[in-house]
C-alpha cells in the first residue's frame, strides 16, 4: 500500500464504532422485525370540529427501547412529528407522560410494551379530562385542587434555637408512602367519582397530600387544614372505590390517607 | 402587545427579521431571500396580553373530554364497588316497594297468599326465583362488612382489597347456594 492511501485512510485502531461487523469473532445477527400496533387517540384542536379518532401505527418492537414512551417517540420521530404528548425525565419521576394503557393509568416511561404482536395497544389521555391536542390533558383544575390545600409548612413559631423544626423519627415515618407522590393525576383521573365530580371533589392526589400537611408533625395549622375537608363534597366523595391505589405507577396508597382523614375528622 | 400571526409562517417572519438587521438583501443568503420574499405577504395583527386569556377561553369551549367509562379496564376494585352500589339499589328497591305494595294491596301481599302462590310454581322456576333474591343479598351484606373493615382502617392496601374482595365473591357464592337449598 502506497503511503498517501495508508496517510487517507481513517485511524481505525482506537474508535470501537469503527470495527468492523465482519472482523468480530461472533456473527451479526439481524433481528426479524417484530410488528406491534398501536392504536392512539388523535384530535386536533386546529381542526376543532373533526372528531376525535385512534390513529394506527405499526412499531418494530426490535428497533424500539422497551416501554411505551420509547414507542411513542419513534413514532414522533419517523413516523408522524405531529403526534403530541408530554414527556420530560423518562424515568418515572416527573410525571409528565401519564396517560391511559391498555384501559389504566400509568407513566408511558415505566410501562413495558406487551410483547405479543397479535394485540393491539390502545392509548388514550388520562380519563374525563379536557384534551389540548392528542394525549395532552388539561390539568389547570388539578393544579388549583392542589394549592387549595396549602401545601406547604405553616407554623408561625419559629423553634426556639431558630434553626429547624425537630421532628422524631417515628414522625417522621408518617409521611412515608406520602412524599413521594410525584403529582402525574393518574389516581385522580382513575377514579369513578372524581369523573363525575371533578369541580367539587378534590380527588386522590390532592387528598393523600392534605393528609400529608395534617400528619406532618412540624406543622401547626392542622384545625385549620381539616375544617377546609369539613363538607360533602371535598373529602366526602370517596367512596372507597380502591382504583387510585390500583393505579399508581409509584405504588403509592391515596386511599388508606383518605381513609386516615376520614377517621381523624371523625374523630372532631 | 402580543403579535398574533395566523399558521407556522410566524417562525419564519421572526427568521426574517433577525436577518434584515444585518442590513441590506445582499447579506442573506439566496435560500432565506426565498423565504423573506414569500412572507412579505403575511399580516400580523397586534393584540393586547389580556387577548391570550380570550384566545385560551375559546379555545377551551371547543375541547372534547377524554374517554372514561368505555376505555378504562375493568378491575375488581372498581367492579365491586359498583355492583355493590347497584345491588344496593336493586335491593332497595325490591325492600321499600314490596312495603309500600302491601300498604296498599294487604291482599294480594300477604305472606301466606304469597308462600301458597309460591309453592304451586315448578322447581326450576323456585330455584332460579330464590337465587336471584339470595345472590345480591349475600353479596351486599359481605361487601358491606368489608366496608366496615375498611372504615376503621383495616385491610386498606391493595393486596388487602384484591384479598377480601375475593373472599367476597367466594363467601357470595357459599351463602347463595346455602340460602337456594335451605
Amino acid at each position: 500500500m502506497s503511503l498517501l492511501t495508508r496517510l487517507a485512510r481513517p485511524s481505525t485502531s482506537r474508535a470501537f464504532s469503527s470495527s468492523a461487523a465482519r472482523a468480530l469473532a461472533t456473527p451479526v445477527q439481524q433481528k426479524s422485525a417484530l410488528n406491534k400496533e398501536f392504536k392512539i387517540y388523535r384530535w386536533n384542536p386546529d381542526e376543532p370540529a373533526k372528531k376525535p379518532t385512534l390513529q394506527s401505527y405499526t412499531v418494530d418492537l426490535n428497533q424500539t427501547g422497551p416501554m411505551i414512551l420509547d414507542a411513542l417517540i419513534k413514532i414522533k420521530n419517523e413516523m408522524d412529528p405531529t403526534l403530541t404528548f408530554r414527556r420530560s425525565c423518562r424515568e418515572g419521576i416527573c410525571g409528565s407522560c401519564a396517560m391511559n394503557i391498555d384501559g389504566q393509568n400509568t407513566l408511558a416511561c415505566l410501562c413495558r410494551i406487551d410483547r405479543n404482536s397479535s394485540k393491539d395497544t390502545k392509548i388514550y389521555p388520562l380519563p374525563h379530562m379536557y384534551v389540548v391536542k392528542d394525549l395532552v390533558p388539561d390539568l389547570t383544575l388539578f393544579y388549583k385542587q392542589y394549592k387549595s390545600i396549602k401545601p406547604y409548612l405553616q407554623n408561625p413559631t419559629p423553634p426556639e434555637d431558630g434553626k429547624e423544626f425537630l421532628q422524631s423519627p417515628e414522625d417522621r415515618k408518617k409521611l412515608d408512602g406520602m412524599y413521594e407522590c410525584i403529582l402525574c393525576a393518574c389516581c385522580s383521573t382513575s377514579c369513578p367519582s372524581y369523573w363525575w365530580n371533578q369541580d367539587e371533589y378534590l380527588g386522590p392526589a390532592t387528598l393523600m397530600q392534605a393528609y400529608r400537611w395534617i400528619a406532618d408533625s412540624r406543622d401547626s395549622h392542622t384545625a385549620e387544614r381539616k375544617e377546609v375537608l369539613q363538607n360533602e363534597m371535598s373529602l366526602y366523595r370517596c367512596h372507597t372505590i380502591f382504583n387510585c391505589a390500583r393505579t399508581c405507577p409509584k405504588g403509592l396508597n391515596p386511599a388508606l390517607a383518605i381513609a386516615k382523614i376520614k377517621m381523624e375528622l371523625a374523630a372532631d | 402587545m402580543l403579535k398574533y400571526t395566523t399558521g407556522t409562517t410566524s417562525r419564519l417572519m421572526s427568521h426574517s427579521k433577525i436577518y434584515s438587521l444585518k442590513g441590506g438583501s445582499r447579506s442573506i443568503s439566496p435560500l432565506l431571500q426565498k423565504r423573506h420574499a414569500s412572507t412579505k405577504s403575511i399580516r400580523t395583527q397586534s393584540l393586547p396580553p389580556s387577548a391570550s386569556v380570550d384566545i385560551l377561553n375559546k379555545q377551551r369551549l371547543l375541547r372534547p373530554t377524554s374517554p372514561h367509562l368505555a376505555i378504562y379496564k375493568p378491575q375488581l376494585t372498581s367492579v365491586l364497588s359498583i355492583g355493590n352500589r347497584g345491588v344496593g339499589g336493586a335491593l332497595s328497591v325490591l325492600l321499600y316497594g314490596s312495603s309500600i305494595a302491601y300498604l296498599f294491596f294487604p291482599g294480594t301481599f300477604d305472606g301466606d297468599y304469597l308462600i301458597e302462590l309460591a309453592s304451586g310454581l315448578p322447581d326450576y322456576v323456585k330455584y332460579t326465583a330464590k337465587t336471584i333474591l339470595a345472590a345480591p343479598l349475600a353479596f351486599h351484606a359481605l361487601n358491606g362488612i368489608r366496608h366496615l373493615f375498611w372504615d376503621v382502617g383495616k385491610f386498606m392496601t391493595l393486596r388487602g382489597v384484591y384479598q377480601t374482595g375475593y373472599a367476597v365473591l367466594a363467601g357470595t357464592a357459599v351463602s347463595t347456594i346455602v340460602l337456594v337449598l335451605l
